[in-house]
């Protein structure tokens, strides 16, 4: 009767507990969630760049187009130029819904090259990724002065992760 | 395949964690010669392809779980030697289950750990890391690593100005590598056995001081940390950091009750992985000499003794450090880091520092946001430590060390922060902050009112009280003879726990 007394007392206070102020907040939104989402997952058939593509969101999905597109364009050893995320903030008012990787994420994401623009390395960049509401585009850098001209309209935009 | 080389990896694990702690001469209760034994193991296996880089060997499979088998098999010549000379039940012994007996009242904990930790597993199996700190440092070094067989590879050639998280301990590539190569796509699935191991060790330990129903309630409110439980399935440094720091400390504070030696040196040796793992815990680290020096004067150990045995401890420590944060940067890795330039060059100016110790307290614990990253844990612990200062009058030994941690662990990050700017509040103090969680938890266990408290329940319901005693047992039980003591040292007093009448152990039974 004791222990039996005694289990109604922790269940009631595990209730307690998960139902008390913030936690209750952050059970439901989390865990709870977390499970929800498990019902769905464990049945599906996403591939493991579907998994990552769902994780991470446009970034990966972006990344991902553009080393599609650079390997049916067969370009050998593409760097490619992002506009700042300020830029996007700022201007486009699309982030933080919207915003590029950093260099070593994209590497991470496509294994190709990318810079930002007040990298040391700017000075490789042969391609443009040029963002707007209607949708991304990749430009191709043609010439030294046009890079320049490139980093000189976005120096406005310090780069922010 | 990769769920048959996962159980490969586990007994690994285990069988290395095992020879570490037999090196060690840890006989403990089953639980936590398991728990103990499968987190060496990971720390064991992170330090293997690391090793082999170190020495410029290729990282393939053959190599890697070669190595890992290897190292196992070294780390347990004398558990061998002990089978040769005493057969094999020497070794069952250590793992010897006892009639697992569940008691009713805590199934409904049990139910809702299994919530937790069933989906943070499945969390950590099925989605990709995520934290920043990883995908743009070891996470990458180590995807990259699989197929150029080294950590020094393309990654290090990229535009990588904004990112110093290349530069952290191979700790996480190391492991990241042995999973990615035994088909888990996202690795990850280390952390979970890391997750699981330190929270049944948490629960055996908080069992140990308290009656089930409020070890259970603890270990709750532990658990449902949304800060903390969202790293049990997002590999980074800092939860893995803190479960070695805090095990380092266990075992401290059971050697300053129990004078066995050998728990010193296991302390010292856990220390050294949490600074491994993180190096800047050796300045932590070092922020416990005082409380060790004492212990020692109390013991009258002689200068050189002392000399001695501070140089064992600290020994993997400074080990630690010098492996990730020097010589992997200094001398492997293809670009410079200086870190020496990282330091505050305003020294003089005390001001950002007492403004971090505020910031600490106002921004990352007493608010709202702060309740939003550690739930009411330390609002709780904050209540219940005033309660017995008004109520008893006095914290106990073990309290007080774990207090001791606290204010240590409080003053070392505020002064971190202060010493190197890039330590900011709301990332790196705040992760650092995760350290905190478990030395208030067993404060809480060594908490005179939640003591009574569990003393009462016990007496209530006629179970033995001395299950629950006020001055607990020094460390984890011994299954099995305690060790040997160390030369001059009279034997260790841990078999038994004190009796519940006892209000204090008689002086006798206390170390001189």
């Amino acid at each position: 009767m004791k222990g039996f007394l005694l289990t109604i007392i922790s269940a009631l206070l595990v209730i307690l507990v998960l139902n008390v102020g913030y936690y209750k907040e952050w059970f439901q939104a989390k865990p709870l969630q977390y499970w929800t989402d498990f019902l769905k997952e464990k049945d599906d058939t996403l591939s493991i760049e579907g998994v990552m593509a769902s994780r991470y969101g446009v970034a990966y999905t972006m990344s991902m187009r553009i080393k599609q597109v650079l390997e049916q364009k067969h370009v050998t050893n593409p760097v490619i130029l992002f506009e700042p995320n300020s830029y996007l903030r700022d201007s486009l008012h699309l982030y933080p819904k919207i915003r590029v990787p950093e260099p070593a994420v994209f590497y991470y994401y496509t294994g190709l090259e990318g810079v930002w623009i007040n990298s040391p390395d700017t000075g490789k960049a042969s391609f443009l990724v040029r963002i707007s509401s209607k949708g991304v585009g990749l430009d191709v850098i043609k010439t030294p002065e046009q890079r320049h001209q490139l980093l000189a309209f976005y120096k406005k935009y310090p780069p922010i992760l | 395949m990769p769920f048959l080389l996962f159980i490969f990896l586990f007994i690994c694990y285990l069988v290395a964690g095992y020879g570490l702690l037999t090196i060690f001469k840890m006989q403990l209760k089953t639980a936590y010669m398991i728990t103990l034994s499968l987190l060496l193991g990971i720390a064991v296996a992170s330090f293997v392809p690391f090793l082999l880089q170190l020495f410029y060997i290729d990282l393939n499979p053959a190599s890697i779980f070669g190595s890992l088998v290897l190292v196992a098999l070294v780390l347990n010549i004398p558990t061998w030697r002990r089978i040769i000379k005493e057969g094999f039940p020497a070794v069952r012994r250590s793992f010897a289950l006892k009639p697992f007996r569940i008691l009713s009242y805590e199934v409904p904990y049990l139910l809702i750990f299994g919530f937790f930790t069933f989906v943070s597993i499945w969390r950590c199996y099925y989605l990709p890391p995520t934290s920043r700190d990883a995908l743009s440092g070891p996470e990458a070094i180590a995807e990259f690593a699989v197929r150029e067989h080294t950590m020094i590879n393309s990654f290090f050639n990229i535009d990588l100005w904004t990112t110093n998280n290349q530069f952290k301990s191979p700790y996480l590539i190391s492991l990241q590598m042995i999973c990615k190569i035994a088909g888990f796509p996202f690795g990850q699935v280390w952390l979970s056995v890391v997750f699981v191991s330190f929270t049944v060790f948490l629960y055996h330990a908080l069992k140990e001081r308290l009656h089930p129903i409020i070890a259970g309630l603890l270990l709750l409110l532990f658990l449902m940390t949304p800060e903390m439980y969202a790293y049990t399935f997002m590999i980074l440094y800092d939860y893995s950091n803190m479960i070695f720091f805090f095990l380092s400390l266990y075992f401290l504070f059971g050697y300053f009750k129990s004078g066995i030696r050998s728990h010193f040196y296991f302390a010292g040796l856990l220390m050294g992985i949490a600074t491994y793992i993180r190096s800047e815990t050796l300045a932590l680290a070092v922020l416990f000499l005082p409380a060790i020096l004492l212990s020692q004067r109390r013991n009258k150990d002689s200068l050189a003794k002392i000399v001695k045995a501070n140089a064992f401890f600290f020994l993997p420590s400074f080990l630690g450090y010098y492996l990730t944060a020097q010589l992997w940067i200094k001398y492997y890795l293809p670009i410079h880091y200086d870190i020496g330039g990282l330091v505050n060059g305003h020294l003089s100016d005390w001001q950002p520092l007492f403004q971090r110790y505020s910031d600490i307290v106002t921004h990352l614990m007493a608010s709202e946001f702060g309740i939003h990253l550690w739930g009411y844990i330390l609002y709780f612990t904050a209540f219940l430590f005033v309660a017995e200062g008004i109520f008893v009058r006095r914290y106990s030994r073990d309290a007080r060390n774990w207090l001791y941690a606290i204010f240590v662990l409080y003053l070392g990050v505020g002064a971190l922060g202060f010493l190197l700017p890039m330590m900011n509040l709301n990332e790196t103090t705040k992760r650092a902050l995760f350290k905190l969680l478990p030395l208030a938890v067993l404060y809480l266990a060594n908490n005179e009112l939640l003591i009574r408290l569990s003393q009462r329940i016990s007496r209530w319901e006629g179970t033995p009280s001395y299950l629950f005693a006020r001055e607990p047992r020094p460390a984890p039980t011994p299954i099995a003879p305690t060790p040997a003591p160390a030369k001059g040292k009279t034997a260790p007093t841990v078999a038994k726990a004190a009796p519940a009448s006892a209000s204090r152990p008689s002086p006798k039974k206390r170390k001189k």
